[in-house]
């Protein structure tokens, strides 16, 4: 019996045909006190025997985090916020990369099939919505928010990019090589803590053809972590030890002082 | 150097708090105050998310009162029995005001209402301050008397049941009215980030007509208590303190304290109130603004629901 010649998992052999491989500078990055946003180059090669056009888009996908948006709106002559809107299902850090612009990549249903750019991101308000038989039809799903919903959507995709926790690049993919390229991934220093998923996607002729993920990891480290950790796990110890370092801090400066 | 603060999440720099909290720490010494209503508006505008801000504020304003009510209570200006009843109720106002916060903030409405109780509770203070002191400055420039205060306490002050005898304010009344101001002081202190000095200290004065020597000391220690009490609730409840900004902010804070403290004898009183009043007035007025100003963006993102 023939056993079949499994390569080792650590050497890339490519697939037959075209296909797309990537690498992080950076797969962990911790959040410490002297944290202040992260730069994370990501590099890709493109191996295709026929060499055909070949399109990269790169999509960064941080933890879902639900988005509450109000609206100002004037009540008496003052400016006041709406009832908050809570939407679901959207992502904490969302950035679209690609060599040209998404739509000229490939069709309207083939991204919105892939979830790709930040006009297919699946977002909704679900505690506005309400199902409904409308003209007869059973389980339609209307929206209090209407007509307006699309711009609420609009305002949060404007609202977080920004905060620089959303962005689209046309050119955030550069091919610096034959097949090979790179492409910036800046985290603010308000992205999320969590995982990253981001995905490597491979278009030729419109058609994604080979896909790679890769996993960021964000997490806080060291004295932040522990703070964090301690001001989650035990609340109310901490809020005693808080106020212990203020009134023994508070203490102390006057002892000081009334010695000199 | 800028820092990543672990609760509220963002980096800020570090050296730049430190000075903040002394300057705030001055003017607490110089006046008799907490500091917290100059401090929050300038943490929000720093970028603070407001839960944190409140919360973390709060903190420090203990730690400067603390620093500057120890030698106040050497000099005998503290009414500690009053001082208590005042802090009983603001234990009592605090407990509601969390809750009072947390249930805003779930409504989308914490940004109002802090604004609102900035621009109300400020303006009115800060402008009647301002006026009552700038009147009597101009009467002594003038050369005229003192206005003759009016001396005779009011009725419904004595006329209340549970009296107390308070003997370092030379006051029999009733501790109704105290205990109810405390309740209020501590809603307000949760709620603005505040420790409720500006209210408390013309509020002794005018209405429960405690003498002008001991209110500083006094609206001190029942702040101490108050803010330490919402510091402890916020922390157990919203986990919004943050202990790396409270630090940093009291650093500066103490010591600015004492050097405040040091520099009031060198004013007089009325120009101190006067200049107080107008500080109170205008941080009113600018945290107030924003509800008139057509906002940029009719859209506000109001924080993740935590």
């Amino acid at each position: 019996m023939v056993t079949p010649a499994i390569p080792p998992p650590d050497i890339f052999v490519p697939e037959p045909g075209p296909s797309v491989s990537a690498a992080l500078t950076d797969a962990n990055v911790r959040v410490t006190s002297a944290f202040s946003g992260a730069q994370i180059v990501l590099y890709g090669a493109v191996f295709d025997p026929d060499t055909r056009p070949s399109d990269v888009v790169v999509i960064v996908r941080g933890p879902d985090q639900p988005i509450r948006i109000a609206r100002k709106v004037r009540v008496a002559g003052l400016w006041v916020n709406s009832r908050p809107v809570v939407f679901e299902g959207a992502p904490g850090f969302y950035m679209a990369a690609s060599s040209r612009p998404l739509t000229e990549i490939a069709s309207f249903s083939t991204l919105r099939r892939l979830g790709a750019g930040i006009d297919h991101l699946p977002m909704n308000a679900p505690e506005e919505e309400r199902i409904e038989t409308r003209y007869g039809v059973r389980d339609v799903v209307v929206s209090r928010l209407g007509g307006d919903y699309l711009e609420w959507r609009r305002a949060v995709i404007r609202l977080k990019e920004k905060a620089s926790l959303y962005a689209t690049d046309h050119e955030g993919v550069r091919f610096v090589d034959r097949g090979l390229f790179r492409a910036e991934i800046d985290l603010p220093t308000s992205a999320p803590i969590g995982e990253y998923q981001t995905e490597i996607i491979l278009f030729q002729d419109g058609e994604p053809v080979s896909r790679r993920a890769r996993t960021i990891t964000v997490e806080k480290a060291g004295l932040e972590r522990w703070l964090f950790l301690f001001a989650n796990e035990q609340p109310w110890l901490y809020g005693i030890v808080s106020v212990l370092i203020a009134l023994t801090s508070g203490w102390l400066a006057s002892v000081v002082f009334r010695r000199r | 150097m800028d820092i990543y603060l672990p609760i509220a999440e963002v980096s800020v720099n570090a050296g730049i708090l430190v000075l903040l909290g002394a300057v705030v720490g001055f003017i607490s010494g110089l006046f008799g105050i907490g500091g917290g209503f100059l401090m929050t508006p300038i943490l929000l505008w720093m970028g603070i998310p407001p839960v944190v801000a409140v919360a973390s504020e709060a903190n420090h304003v203990a730690a400067s009162s603390a620093s500057s009510v120890i030698s106040y209570s050497r000099k005998r200006q503290v009414d500690f029995r009053m001082g208590g009843v005042l802090a009983a109720g603001g234990a009592v106002g605090a407990i509601v005001g969390v809750e009072v916060f947390r249930w805003l903030r779930l409504l989308g409405q914490a940004d109002l209402v802090v604004s609102l109780s900035y621009l109300i509770f400020l303006g009115l203070i800060g402008g009647l301050m301002l006026v009552e002191s700038l009147g009597s400055v101009l009467r002594q420039r003038r050369g005229q008397p003192p206005a003759k205060r009016r001396d005779r306490r009011p009725v419904w002050l004595y006329g209340l049941p549970f009296k107390v005898r308070f003997p370092r304010s030379r006051l029999y009344i009733s501790i109704i009215p105290p205990v109810i101001l405390g309740v209020f002081v501590g809603i307000l202190s949760a709620i603005m980030g505040v420790g409720g000095g500006f209210i408390l200290v013309p509020a002794m004065v005018y209405i429960l007509r405690m003498p002008a020597g001991v209110v500083v000391g006094t609206s001190l220690f029942q702040i101490i208590i108050t803010t330490s009490l919402a510091s402890i609730l916020q922390a157990g409840r919203n986990q919004s303190v943050d202990i790396v900004l409270a630090t940093l902010l009291l650093l500066g804070g103490v010591l600015g304290a004492q050097f405040g403290a040091r520099a009031s004898s060198r004013f007089r009183a009325e120009e101190l109130r006067a200049l107080l009043g107008l500080i109170v007035l205008i941080m009113g007025i600018q945290m107030g603004l924003v509800l008139f100003i057509t906002p940029e963006d009719p859209f506000i993102l109001v924080g993740a629901g935590k």
